[in-house]
């Protein structure tokens, strides 16, 4: 029995740091039309920063709100000074969909490669800020913690903001209007690009409190090479396309099916399916409905 | 310009890049000049496999430049060439056919993974091309087959003796326990498992993990596993993450098996870089064939640490660093006794007639021969302190040594003989 | 430019055969690797070409199809001591086979989730090796293909023998592939990629014809795989990693995704890049981290440049030029 609730568990907390990097992905996507494969190398950048902050304050949290900024900033810096560029020269043809694939991936090469020369190759280590030692029942000890815990609220409190934000909110519905239509969207007033580079923004934030909170569900540590961050930007991915990719909701759901069934395989089934699981998982979800759990059937135009 | 110039223009354009190649003068032997010895290494130095890793080059290239600096080999130095293979067999192809065709080294030097290899000598044959390939790293029994292999000299001792020597180590101190076995799904594991098998090991609980997938996440299924089984011993028989990963969450959950870990994942320097505190490690039993890195008592540590810290400042000294200098020492000493003017040929004579004398920090002996190209076959188990670190049981190491066939465990009466003068090939 | 008769244009693969013959007997032995090598990537590269120039569909997982041809001629070998022309034939069917399963699940993909699929296929897919025995695990299998034969004399060496088996292979299935190209077939595709409602209209089947690329796209990545298997002699799961598929996409887009003709330049360039950024990092380099991350920096930066500057190939770029300068 607990181990059915420790899987559940287990599930639910990688779920939730990959639903932040789903978030992140799909943010771009509404924006921009894009799949910025970079995201998970602003998300290891922001964790950098985050533990360059704590080098000479020393607080966590603090760390974490700098990292927050310093991704907005880096992605929304990409978006103005790169994507821009990049999607005025390949707005048309089969290179349209290719193209900012190719590029992002690029990017995410060279801030990899920049971090390693700037920080060298080895582990760097982030304490978390909260104990790791599981909660107990009675002789049992979960697969929770106060750290594991403050993960899943603060993933919380940041899909209800983002939430709030593009529903409630003008900036909001710029952002879904800037996307959707765009040359009607600058009839009406709205600074497409201002907004889009603020979709960017939002995303470097998103990712960068994943990346930062990945690190703290383990030991802390981490370098360029992680597993912890290839798995993050795959795992995002496959995550925001079973969600649907079009709206953050999607996202959360995408990342907590793929945490969850990828939990239960490891567990009962075996370990070494842990790169076929989300392969299967997609499989059988784009069969059922092709354009995801939450995702819109693209319209015909006649 | 129009479409089809330029695809002649492209194809000319492949033609002139394949033959521009200059090819060098031709040398004495082959990487072997008056001044100096070419050896080349292939490796992961980026890539997700690097980490850990990509220290070797940098504790070879420390003891080679102290080398060089007192004098060399027979008045050679030795010049030791890096290429990145990230771990993919394509590039440790192409990567090694440059440092034989184009860099022209006189022999490979600890070359790195059992598939990269294995695909090297498929691939490149260095056997038929007769380069030595000295002291391979991993620890895959196959490369010891002199027939299949015939110029390459395994270093490293197999993962099956290992697992072997686990079990007898197991049977002589844990009779009766419920045993738990975390491992990597790839060579490394199921040779081990193969060992394990051999010497009638059963698990109540055995817990494969994808290569690669090692985290605190994952980490969490496995300790939820070996807790459900109730196992008092738990083998952790993977690579440095994933030890570090099932020690840290192993404390987490307030599971606390008495832990074996591995060689590959058991260095402790690593493990405490990677976050976990000493005290989780305290008392866990830890094998390695070589003097613990912390043991300052010990010749070969001191002076191999001194020369890392002064040529490489700020870097740990760990597992990686000792081995890799140690093998590089063994390299010394094999191009040393190729004698005044080495060829290929005479190298691989020399390990062969000499190779079982040569000095090394490991605390068990090479075991080179004409028919036998394995190297260190054994291990000395010992416990981690306090402080995390690992120390013999009792202060007396006892190793045990094995093959990787069906041969018996035996304890080794062999001593290590005192370091040669300066740490120096003699 | 006027299109070449099917007759002219045999004679020019002929032509570029007797070439290719003399230039491998010029050359050393690291190029007439590095040869071999570079069919590798034409044939893999000219995959992506039909699959995303042509057909419109991006694949993130070509990789996993290399994986699958290089595994099924290596068990073909390795079980049935196969001969390597049916080796190579037993790779391009699996693979196709693969493609079309995987083109009938994609039908229904667009985009971002097409993506989405190939790559988890890409990572996934590698790892079943792990799964069954039959597949050796992690250290692999052994591809052979042996020695070249006694009557081309004693000096002939193993690589120049891959390069043979390698160049004859890509020209036939370049020489194929343009004449697929040019056929209805190909002709639906573009119509497909231009307007899928028009072609629709048009009475194309939409669903065969997506699956119809796939699944030759994966023939020629199967081919591709068997062949990157014979020059490494092995097949196991790391041969084929993500960054494989992604160095084919990056190839593609640096010859022009899509056109054919560009296809040596991605090719020669994937196989170059490595040596010259090494070059370029040793000479540069002052840390060992800069030594051996300036590399990976180097072609990401490339990488970079060609799509902002040149994001359809050199071909198309003189040709779109001309094209232009005609008009003022």
């Amino acid at each position: 029995m607990i181990q059915f609730i420790n899987t559940i568990l287990i599930g639910l907390t990688s779920g939730a740091i990959y639903s932040l990097m789903a978030m992140a992905i799909v943010l771009v996507w509404r924006s921009t039309r894009v799949i910025n494969f970079a995201q998970a190398g602003l998300a290891l950048a922001s964790a950098y920063i985050g533990y360059q902050v704590m080098q000479s304050v020393s607080n966590y949290w603090v760390a974490l709100i700098v990292a927050m900024f310093a991704g907005a900033a880096l992605s929304a810096l990409i978006e103005i000074a790169f994507m821009r560029l990049l999607l005025k020269h390949t707005s048309s043809g089969p290179i349209a969909s290719v193209a900012p694939i190719i590029a992002t991936l690029g990017l995410l090469g060279i801030i990899k490669a920049g971090i390693a020369m700037i920080w060298g190759g080895q582990d760097v280590v982030v304490k978390p800020p909260l104990s790791n030692t599981g909660f107990s029942i009675g002789t049992h000890t979960l697969v929770f913690s106060p750290m594991k815990l403050a993960i899943v609220i603060s993933v919380a409190t940041l899909v209800l903001v983002f939430s709030v934000i593009f529903q409630r909110t003008n900036i909001g519905l710029a952002l879904r209007a800037s996307a959707f239509a765009p040359e009607i969207a600058r009839l009406a007033g709205v600074r497409v690009d201002l907004v889009r580079t603020l979709g960017w923004a939002l995303s470097g934030a998103a990712g960068a409190v994943a990346g930062l909170l990945l690190t703290s569900n383990g030991n802390g540590s981490f370098s360029p090479e992680s597993m912890e961050f290839s798995l993050l930007l795959i795992s995002g991915f496959i995550a925001a396309v079973i969600g649907g990719l079009e709206s953050l909701v999607g996202a959360v759901i995408g990342a907590l099916v793929l945490g969850l069934v990828t939990s239960f395989v490891l567990m009962y089934i075996s370990g070494s399916l842990f790169f076929i699981a989300p392969f299967v998982v997609l499989l059988l979800v784009l069969f059922i409905r092709p354009q995801g759990i939450i995702g819109v059937k693209a319209g015909r135009r006649a | 310009m129009n479409r089809r110039t330029l695809i002649s223009a492209s194809a000319v354009l492949a033609v002139a890049a394949l033959t521009a190649t200059s090819l060098p003068a031709q040398a004495a032997e082959v990487g072997v000049s008056s001044t100096s010895i070419t050896l080349g290494m292939t490796l992961p130095m980026t890539g997700t496999a690097s980490p850990g890793y990509n220290k070797i080059p940098g504790a070879m290239k420390a003891y080679f430049d102290y080398l060089n600096a007192n004098g060399g080999v027979n008045g050679r130095s030795i010049n030791l060439k890096v290429e990145d293979d990230q771990y993919v067999p394509t590039q440790a192809v192409a990567k090694t056919n440059k440092l034989i065709l184009q860099d022209k080294v006189m022999a490979l030097l600890a070359p790195l993974g059992t598939a990269n290899n294995k695909a090297v000598a498929a691939s490149v044959n260095p056997a038929r091309r007769g380069v030595p390939v000295l002291f391979v790293n991993t620890g895959f029994s196959g490369f010891a087959d002199t027939k299949k292999y015939p110029t390459t000299y395994a270093i490293l001792p197999s993962y099956v003796m290992e697992a072997k020597i686990m079990a007898q180590y197991i049977k002589d101190n844990f009779a009766g326990k419920t045993l738990g076995l975390v491992y990597q799904d790839d060579d490394f594991g199921t040779d081990a498992l193969k060992g394990f098998t051999q010497a009638g090991v059963t698990f109540a609980a055995k817990v494969a993990y994808a290569s690669g997938s090692q985290s605190a996440t994952t980490a969490a299924g496995w300790v939820s596993k070996l807790s459900a089984a109730k196992c008092d011993v738990v083998i952790l028989f993977g690579v440095s993450s994933a030890t570090a990963a099932g020690l840290g969450t192993a404390a987490a959950l307030k599971y606390a098996p008495q832990w074996i870990l591995g060689s590959v994942g058991g260095d402790a320097t690593t493990i405490k870089a990677a976050g976990v505190p000493a005290g989780v490690l305290y008392n866990a039993v830890g094998a390695s064939f070589a003097p613990a890195t912390t043991d300052m008592t010990d010749d070969y540590v001191k002076l191999f640490s001194d020369i890392y810290a002064k040529a490489v400042p700020g870097s740990a000294f760990d597992n990686n660093v000792l081995i890799g200098m140690n093998t590089a020492f063994v390299a010394a000493q094999a191009l040393k006794a190729a004698g005044t003017n080495p060829t290929r040929a005479s190298l691989l004579a020399a390990i062969d007639s000499k190779g079982s004398t040569f000095a090394s920090a490991a605390l068990l002996p090479l075991n080179y021969s004409k028919t036998s190209h394995v190297g260190y076959s054994g291990y000395w188990f010992g416990k981690y302190s306090p402080t995390g670190d690992l120390k013999p049981v009792d202060g007396k190491y006892v190793l045990y040594t094995t093959d990787s066939g069906s041969g018996a465990v035996v304890k080794s009466t062999w001593t290590r003989p005192a370091m040669p003068a300066k740490g120096l090939p003699q | 430019m006027h299109k070449l008769s099917n007759k002219k244009r045999l004679v020019i693969f002929l032509l570029l055969g007797v070439a290719i013959y003399f230039l491998s007997g010029a050359v050393d032995e690291l190029r007439v690797y590095q040869g071999a090598s570079v069919a590798v990537f034409v044939v893999g590269i000219s995959s992506i070409i039909l699959l995303t120039g042509y057909s419109g569909q991006v694949s993130l997982g070509q990789g996993a199809l290399l994986g699958v041809g290089g595994y099924a001629a290596a068990l073909m070998r390795i079980h049935y001591n196969a001969p390597i022309w049916l080796c190579f034939s037993a790779a391009i069917i699996v693979a196709a086979i693969a493609g079309a399963l995987l083109g009938l699940a994609a039908a229904r993909l667009s985009g971002p989730y097409l993506a989405g699929t190939t790559l988890a296929l890409a990572v996934g897919l590698p790892s079943i090796a792990n799964q069954f025995g039959l597949l050796g695990g992690e250290q692999g299998l052994l591809f052979d293909v042996g020695f070249p034969p006694l009557s081309l004399g004693q000096d002939f060496t193993q690589y120049k023998w891959f390069f043979w088996i390698a160049s004859l292979a890509t020209l036939i299935a370049i020489f194929w592939l343009q004449n697929v190209m040019r056929s209805r077939y190909g002709r639906s595709w573009k119509a497909v990629r231009g307007n899928d409602v028009a072609a629709e209209l048009a009475g194309i089947n939409l669903t065969r014809n997506k699956t119809l690329a796939f699944t030759l796209s994966a023939g020629l990545a199967g081919l591709s795989g068997a062949l990157l298997a014979m020059t490494i002699g092995t097949v196991s799961p790391s041969a084929f990693p993500l960054s494989l598929s992604f160095s084919l996409l990056t190839g593609a887009v640096l010859s022009g995704v899509t056109t054919l003709g560009g296809v040596m330049i991605g090719s020669v360039t994937l196989v170059a890049i490595p040596e010259i950024a090494g070059a370029v990092a040793s000479r540069l380099g002052s840390s060992e981290a800069v030594t051996n991350n300036l590399p990976g920096l180097l072609v990401s930066a490339l990488l970079i440049l060609t799509v902002l500057f040149v994001p359809n190939g050199p071909v198309e770029q003189l040709r779109y030029r001309r094209e232009h300068r005609v008009k003022k």
